[in-house]
């Protein structure tokens, strides 16, 4: 699992939220299975070399958000509901993604029509007509 | 705590034991090879003089080995004992014109020379085995002390010089690890003597059983010998915590400033600059405990007489000196910042 | 041991105060970065923490308490120079280390020795300086100390070592002790300090925690049409930290609510408006350099 867990600590970006979005990701892409058990704070901070707080942080947020849930003395592991957070993960992710490009578009002061012409190339692009 | 300053300490010992041992090494060297000239036959033939010497030889009940020069003509009567290893007593007995001024009595080292005149006839004992004083070891003893003392008399000047960080964030107060720094080296300086003395003991009992003397004022070489280097290491240990960015060049000038102000006092006060002179250099060598040091001298009886007087009171000044520079030392010792 | 307490630091050398009413709350258990550039007087605060130097005035208190000698048995001080004794070996060094504290970890230093390709055998004069200073990490490591000071630990070692030193320093933050050290290497600091302070001239500009730092500090920036413009006051905003202005560029540094200002910029007629990230070298820049303008920036004004 820490295989795909990366960290960019200059990235303006906190580390605790780089942590739980790629987790999520990870969720998503069914690389942490449902129920599987997540390495503990110490390890992945050891594992990532970031402070432990910081991983605390971002598993205490992802327990907030029901994403994970700790059991004292045994662990974190992936919820066991995921069948159905699967989704909401990859939907958040996608959300996310969409409105920092959105954001960028208008910054740049495109308007409503030829943001959707783009986003309709864009589309035809990275989902051919064949695909799902 | 002090680790740091006890190895300083032993890596110095150990170049004073080699050197030491290197002397040894010579006396074994030289007692090999003079082997030959020690020998019974060779202080006769020195010893007869006349072709009318009539020579006899004993051998005592406890084995010594007796040798009885005599020569009638010159009235000349010489018995010369030979205890091997433990000596020769040699008495000579000859007209007083003929005995030799340099045979006045002297005791140099182990040898003993006690001149009587009796009438027209002088009696001449000389000992060759005699107990050495323990002066004339200890004064070689110094000599190595006092040297030592100003090697090792910058402990605090050296932490200073960039170590600090590692020594005051050490979980003991200033005062005992500055305690424990000038034990240490007090420890060296006074096995540096012990180890000097002992070298030269051994020296000695190549050459013949060696008896010390510790009597009357070789007790007190013992004590002020003791103490005087330890005053020595105080002073300068003092100096160079003050003047801690240079103390290469303290301990370098140590020596030659304090012989020139020896030698200022010396001054003849012939006039009123002289005169002042002589007074501030007198002052500045208070200062000094080797000036509290006095020396022994021959005497015509042929002991060792003291020079000096008030030895108590010396002695206690010295330990004085020795208090007040320690104490120096370490109140600077307690304010300094890295 | 937790806390430790920096009140009102005042520490003069030569008339100059290298550290100036300085004070701070370095909590237990965490690892605290301090930046700022050289001659900031982070140095010299370590020295008065440590009662290397004396303080003019203000004072360090350790769970209230002040600093006696007893308390060394729990910090460990790397400093910025090596204070290794050029004529000893690194094992003598250790001996030495070993002698002075009680938990100290002999067979830890050895392995962190050999981690860091130390020969034992050789004496400091023989050591380059990254290889004295991972000496004096190493046996700073081997302490079990509670309270870790270290400044400038990575100095003269190759990236691997950094990293090296790094690890170490997660481990303890782990283990639940204290890391309190200064570092010019802003991406480590970003990955092991939970909280930072930024010190120039003396004297506290910026605290916190590195991940609100990050996520609450941005720049709103925007594009007028003109080069006359106002911005209507929002640099009177308090969440405003700094405005500056090229020509017909504006960026704000705010401290929070990058959105909202970002939306009353665009308000104010501007375009292009985009919120920036910054990250913690950004950060640092920003509040060591001068700022330029934090008011109203009025048309027809001199600007830089």
């Amino acid at each position: 699992m820490p295989a795909v867990l990366t960290v960019d600590p200059r990235s303006g970006v906190p580390i605790y939220l780089q942590i739980i979005e790629q987790i999520k990701r990870s969720i998503a892409l069914g690389v942490l299975q449902v129920g599987e058990q997540l390495p503990t704070v110490k390890q992945l901070a050891i594992d990532l070399t970031v402070n432990p707080n910081t991983v605390g942080r971002a598993y205490r947020e992802l327990e907030r958000e029901q994403v994970i849930e700790t059991a004292p003395g045994r662990g974190s592991f992936v919820r066991a509901n995921g069948a159905t957070e699967l989704p909401r993960v990859a939907a958040e992710i996608g959300r996310d993604a969409l409105d920092v490009a959105l954001r960028e578009a208008k910054s740049v002061n495109l308007g409503r029509e030829e943001v959707r012409e783009l986003f309709e190339t864009a589309l035809t692009r990275w989902f051919p007509s064949f695909e799902k | 705590m002090n680790y740091v300053e006890w190895l300083r300490v032993r890596n110095l010992l150990r170049i004073v034991a080699i050197v030491l041992a290197i002397l040894v090494v010579l006396a074994v060297v030289l007692r090999v090879s003079v082997a030959r000239y020690m020998s019974p036959e060779s202080w006769i033939a020195h010893m007869a003089s006349g072709t009318g010497t009539r020579e006899t030889r004993t051998t005592l009940p406890d084995g010594t080995n007796r040798v009885i020069l005599d020569d009638p003509a010159d009235r000349t009567h010489i018995v010369i004992d030979d205890h091997g290893y433990a000596g020769k007593h040699i008495v000579v007995t000859e007209p007083t014109s003929r005995a030799h001024k340099e045979n006045s009595n002297v005791n140099v080292g182990s040898i003993h020379v006690i001149e009587s005149p009796h009438g027209d006839m002088t009696t001449t004992v000389i000992d060759t085995n005699g107990a050495v004083p323990m002066i004339y070891y200890m004064a070689l003893a110094d000599i190595v002390a006092l040297l030592v003392a100003t090697i090792l008399a910058a402990p605090f000047a050296r932490e200073i010089d960039g170590h600090l960080e590692v020594t005051l964030t050490k979980p003991c107060s200033r005062f005992r690890y500055a305690a424990g720094a000038i034990g240490a080296d007090v420890a060296g300086i006074v096995a540096a003597s012990v180890l000097t003395v002992v070298a030269f003991y051994l020296c000695q009992l190549l050459f013949e059983s060696a008896r010390l003397d510790f009597s009357g004022i070789n007790a007190r070489a013992i004590a002020m010998g003791v103490v005087c280097p330890l005053a020595w290491y105080a002073l300068w240990c003092a100096a160079t915590t003050w003047f801690n960015r240079s103390y290469g060049a303290v301990l370098g000038f140590a020596w030659p400033i304090t012989i020139f102000i020896g030698i200022l006092t010396l001054v003849p006060t012939a006039n009123a600059v002289a005169l002042f002179i002589h007074d501030v250099a007198w002052v500045l060598s208070r200062l000094n405990p080797l000036s509290y040091v006095s020396f022994a001298e021959p005497t015509s009886s042929g002991t060792l007489a003291y020079t000096g007087s008030n030895f108590g009171l010396r002695l206690s000044l010295e330990l004085l000196l020795f208090v007040v520079y320690a104490a120096l030392a370490i109140w600077k010792w307690q304010r300094v910042e890295a | 041991m937790s806390t430790i307490t920096i009140s009102n630091l005042r520490k003069i050398y030569a008339g100059v105060p290298a550290v100036d009413g300085f004070s701070l709350e370095i909590p237990g258990g965490s690892v605290f970065g301090i930046l700022g550039p050289n001659g900031a007087g982070k140095t010299t605060t370590f020295k008065c923490m440590l009662g290397l130097a004396r303080a003019d005035s203000g004072e360090v208190l350790y769970d209230g308490k002040a600093l006696v000698p007893q308390m060394f048995e729990q910090i460990a001080y790397v400093p910025e120079r090596s204070v290794l004794y050029e004529w000893m070996t690194v094992d003598e060094h250790v001996e030495m280390t070993r002698r002075a504290f009680s938990r100290f970890d002999a067979a830890r230093a050895a392995e962190l020795l050999a981690q860091f390709n130390i020969d034992k055998r050789k004496r400091a004069r023989a050591l380059s300086k990254g290889m004295r200073t991972a000496v004096m990490v190493a046996l700073a490591f081997s302490r079990n100390a509670e309270i870790l000071v270290l400044d400038e630990p990575t100095g003269g070692l190759d990236p691997v070592n950094q990293r090296h030193v790094l690890s170490l320093m997660i481990n303890e933050a782990a283990k639940g002790n204290s890391v309190v050290f200064s570092s010019h290497q802003i991406g480590q600091v970003e990955r092991a300090a939970e909280h930072i302070a930024v010190m120039d001239r003396g004297r506290l500009i910026l605290q916190g925690l590195v991940d609100d730092l990050k996520a609450d500090r941005k720049i709103v920036e925007g594009i007028f049409p003109d080069v006359n413009f106002t911005l209507d006051g929002i640099a009177n905003d308090s969440r405003v930290a700094r405005a500056d202005r090229t020509e017909r560029i504006v960026r704000l540094l705010v401290t929070a609510g990058a959105d909202e200002i970002a939306a009353r910029l665009s308000g104010a007629g501007a375009v292009g408006v985009r919120v920036l990230d910054l990250n913690l070298e950004d950060i640092f820049l920003y509040a060591v350099s001068p700022a330029t303008a934090t008011t109203d920036v009025v048309a027809k004004e001199n600007s830089l």
